[in-house]
């Protein structure tokens, strides 16, 4: 009798505690990704209840638009070459020879990666604008003549920024490749009698050959789906790009359904440029094999050395020195182009930015606020799904892990079309407030978050916790005594990585905020429009110095660099 | 100190059964391993006798208790088992003491002095004093391996499951560990499932060892049953070095293929029936011609045969010989005094009784 009971309860942990953990899971992510993209799709097709090809036609035909799609189109690929002429000679000197600096390069590219494109677009109009710009000044001043060095207002200077920010995606995805590859494998064909220059030929490039190119998609993705850096330079030189033209779209009065049609195209390249990425990094078995025990050799690099560590100091100081110092400069003075002088100081931007300004304030404590919500509710979020993705505690666990990651080819203004679609009609009203903004961060950061705690879950190897079972605790008391405490750091990681990802969201925002939820990305833009470039400068400061706090706090936690690479 | 039975147990994975229709006894107090290559469902046993798996057909009882059938499963917490890990599964979090003491929480019967008491005990047993408050990550995988043990013991389990737990240790270590196991036993007596792939592990620890393959028990006995007398080609096999020789028996006591002629110890033989014959190397004996006289007198089967390999390993010659008048191969293992060459005829004696018909002679 006595082990009936006992028996007992342990047919009601089958099934029915977890069906609402499933449909709870699931809902979340319907309600976060197929709402918004059904309504996306339905808007698109539809004119007045009945179904129509419309809007695709008026899209497809209207030469400004057309325009719009060449335009992105060479700024992708152009970006994506680029990324690589910059991205892999980086990723090859860090990765295998004997660069003096190795430590600051990768920090450098840590903190080029984590750096808002849209704030370096910025800096760059204040190094390079044709008029204004330092860089041009001095140029001038130099040499005397009458026309500016560069003008940052074009599709070359556009490409020039997007790319120093793009790179890093590169970088890390070679140089990780290459970490993976011992110097065995190349010494076999050395004692083969191979040469150098063969040996690169025949076994490291072809090796790392899945990887440049996958390398090359990831940048094009970037560079389509960039929302700032296209709005701050394109605009003034006078042409669009698919996403400042789904956003221009939006103004008064909004054709929202001419945005879905031309987002859904834009969604379609994206999705299928990952199918592609993802093939080929499917098939690269071959590059990882026998990675982990093999020793690698420095390539001695002999005269070079110290000009490659300089090639790479000139490339880190387009992304970062230039742009950091600009920036600085322009917070600390009255005028950011006069020269940098006594007279010019000033803390005034400070204080105009943080107690003056009004709008600067609200968005702060709105950015603060939805990034620690996000971050929250994210992090919970993801490590629930990868927990019961990576334990398969339900039937059907591999559809949630595929949703949850399937954001990542939702290009944030689509998403922000989608979601203004969903949610500007009941049941769920949350245009208008920061609810709206939280849905969208919340599915932007999905994918980046699920990879994180999945790769802590995985980690967390399922005996340890069957060990507590058999040893007596229930399923909850393993959870909280022996996973949570093991799978912390690597949520908090999480957390950080999310809140991140908000505070420096602009795509997405540009489009859902209001006048009573901007947010700092958003005033950042606004400002601009009243040429305050001191409180662009502070500001934009202020969002570097919170990632960086963040980054810091999570590397010690993570207890490893943050672009993955061992050390 | 209950025993456990397993009826007609049946796991499947998709249309996989990974064990099917197992039934299988453990004494109480017994050390019983389940011993087969992988991919037999050894482990998977295990898993369901844990409570970590369901069933789809069958039972698991320990004593009067029925732990396991299709339609319940008492879960792992409740099975008073206790469970040592292929990778010892330690809380990197958790102290050697805290890791030990862990199991000690859901007895609510001891106190805390108890409790301290017996984690003191334990590490004194596996002499791992010192070692109290570090880390897991700190400790030596043989080391780590000892806190296993402890933590598993420190709860007095009614049943002990030991997944592999020596596979990640070193040759050497895993030999003096397969001695502390079966010493262990010996002091607990606690009723304990083995699992591991290797057989001379499994022929040092256990009392009884089950041999399994695909998913059912191929074979069930002591060490020294499954050695001297097999019942299927893959037990001889799997259990130590054998020669098999397919034959027929051709008259009562007598398997023939070709020109061989084997007499055999075993009667029960049916007459004209295809049989198996299972014989150790080492039981085949090389003799010199002065020696035959005294051979056949011995009424051992007398073959010639011509070395084909022979390699020497320092405690024993292995060759391998061509038998006369017949297409069968021999490996011999034979004392490392003797020397051959490639392409020597040799005398073989090998007593009726090294020869072994297997009872089920087509698996």
């Amino acid at each position: 009798m006595a082990d009936r009971l006992q028996v007992f309860p342990s047919r009601l942990e089958g099934m029915d505690r977890s069906a609402p953990v499933w449909v709870m899971a699931a809902l979340a992510l319907a309600l976060l990704i197929l709402l918004p993209l059904g309504w996306l799709a339905y808007v698109s097709v539809s004119s007045e209840g009945s179904l129509t090809l419309a809007h695709y036609r008026k899209v497809f035909m209207d030469p400004r638009l057309q325009k719009a799609l060449w335009n992105t189109v060479i700024l992708a690929f152009w970006v994506g070459l680029a990324s690589l002429a910059i991205g892999v000679p980086m990723a090859w000197l860090s990765a295998r020879t004997n660069l003096p600096g190795k430590r600051l390069i990768r920090g450098l590219m840590m903190a080029s990666f984590v750096t808002p494109p849209f704030l370096g677009a910025f800096a760059w109009v204040m190094l390079a604008g044709p008029n204004a710009g330092f860089l041009n000044k001095l140029y001038r001043n130099l040499t005397g003549a009458e026309e500016p060095l560069v003008n940052i207002f074009s599709m070359s200077g556009l490409i020039f920024v997007v790319a120093i920010y793009t790179f890093p995606y590169v970088f890390i995805m070679i140089a990780n490749t290459l970490d993976l590859i011992a110097s065995d494998l190349e010494e076999a064909a050395s004692i083969l009698g191979a040469g150098r220059l063969q040996v690169a030929l025949t076994i490291t490039i072809p090796m790392v050959a899945p990887a440049i190119l996958s390398g090359f998609i990831l940048a094009v993705l970037q560079a389509l789906a960039l929302f700032g850096s296209p709005a701050i330079l394109a605009l003034p030189a006078g042409f669009h790009t698919i996403t400042t033209q789904i956003w221009a779209l939006f103004h008064y009065p909004p054709k929202t359904e001419m945005a879905a049609a031309f987002s859904i195209p834009l969604l379609l390249a994206t999705a299928l440029l990952l199918l592609l990425q993802k093939k080929l990094l499917g098939r690269r078995g071959y590059a990882s094999v026998g990675g982990k025990g093999g020793q690698r050799r420095e390539i001695p690099l002999g005269f070079w050395r110290y000009p490659a560590l300089l090639g790479c100091l000139a490339v880190m100081a387009c992304s970062i020195f230039l742009p950091y110092g600009i920036l600085a400069k322009a917070a600390l003075s009255r005028a950011w182009a006069q020269p940098m002088t006594w007279e010019n100081f000033t803390l005034a931007n400070f204080w105009f930015t943080f107690f003056e300004y009004s709008s600067t304030r609200l968005a702060i404590v709105n950015t603060l606020e939805l990034g620690i919500m996000t971050a929250c509710v994210g992090a919970g979020l993801v490590a629930l799904l990868a927990y019961i993705t990576n334990r398969k505690i339900i039937p059907g666990h591999q559809i949630l892990g595929f949703l949850a990651l399937a954001p990542v080819v939702i290009p944030g203004v689509v998403l922000a079309v989608g979601l203004f679609i969903a949610y500007t009609r009941p049941p769920l009203l949350l245009y208008g407030t920061l609810g709206i903004l939280f849905v969208a961060y919340l599915t932007k950061e999905m994918p980046v978050g699920y990879s994180q705690s999945d790769a802590t879950f995985r980690g967390i190897h399922p005996e340890l916790e069957e060990a507590g079972r058999i040893l007596g605790a229930g399923r909850l008391r393993v959870l909280r005594e022996i996973t949570a405490p093991l799978a912390l750091s690597g949520i908090i990681a999480t957390w950080c990585f999310i809140f991140i990802g908000v505070i420096r969201e602009l795509s997405a925002s540009i489009i859902l905020f209001t006048p009573n939820t901007k947010v700092m990305s958003v005033v950042i833009f606004d400002l601009k429009e009243e040429g305050q470039f001191g409180a662009i400068a502070v500001l934009g400061l202020f969002m570097l110095a919170v990632t960086f706090a963040i980054v810091v706090l999570m590397q010690s936690l993570l207890g490893r660099d943050f672009l993955g690479a061992k050390e | 100190m209950p025993g456990v039975t397993i009826k007609g147990l049946t796991k499947r994975y998709g249309d996989v059964a990974a064990v099917e229709g197992l039934d299988l006894q453990v004494k109480p107090g017994e050390l019983v391993s389940l011993l087969g290559p992988s991919g037999c469902g050894k482990t998977t046993t295990l898993r369901l006798v844990a409570g970590f798996l369901k069933p789809e057909a069958g039972e698991i009882w320990v004593g009067d208790r029925c732990l396991s059938s299709p339609i319940t499963v008492v879960p792992p917490e409740r099975r008073r088992m206790a469970m040592i890990f292929q990778s010892y599964a330690l809380w990197p979090h958790m102290t050697v003491a805290g890791n030990i003491a862990y199991g000690l929480r859901f007895k609510k019967e001891l106190s805390k002095a108890d409790r301290e008491k017996r984690v003191k005990e334990i590490l004194r047993i596996v002499q791992l004093e010192l070692s109290e408050s570090r880390y897991p990550g700190e400790l030596s995988g043989g080391q780590q391996q000892r806190v296993a043990v402890a933590r598993a013991l420190v709860v007095e389990p009614e049943i002990l499951l030991l997944d592999e737990p020596l596979s990640n240790l070193d040759a050497n270590l895993r030999e003096e560990m397969r001695f502390e196991i079966r010493r262990l036993h010996e002091a607990f007596g606690i009723t304990t499932l083995y699992v591991t792939h290797d057989q001379a592990e499994a022929m040092v620890i256990s009392d009884r060892i089950a041999v399994l393959r695909g998913g059912r028990a191929v074979q069930m006995g002591t060490a020294e049953d499954l050695f001297q007398r097999p019942r299927s080609r893959f037990v001889a096999e799997f259990i130590g070095k054998t020669n098999l020789v397919d034959g027929i028996a051709t008259e009562p006591g007598v398997v023939t293929r070709g020109g061989v002629r084997l007499r055999v110890a075993s009667a029960d033989l049916t007459v004209g029936a295809p049989v198996a014959l299972s014989i150790r190397p080492h039981m085949i004996e090389l003799v010199a011609d002065h020696q035959i006289g005294t051979v056949s007198a011995r009424g051992d089967n007398l073959l010639r045969g011509t070395v084909q390999r022979a390699s020497y390993l320092g405690d024993a010659v292995d060759c391998q010989i061509q038998v006369e008048g017949s297409d069968v191969i021999l490996r011999v293992v034979a004392p490392p005094g003797l020397r051959f060459r490639q392409g020597e005829t040799v005398s073989l004696a090998v007593a009726p009784s090294a020869c072994i018909p297997l009872v089920e002679s087509a698996v």
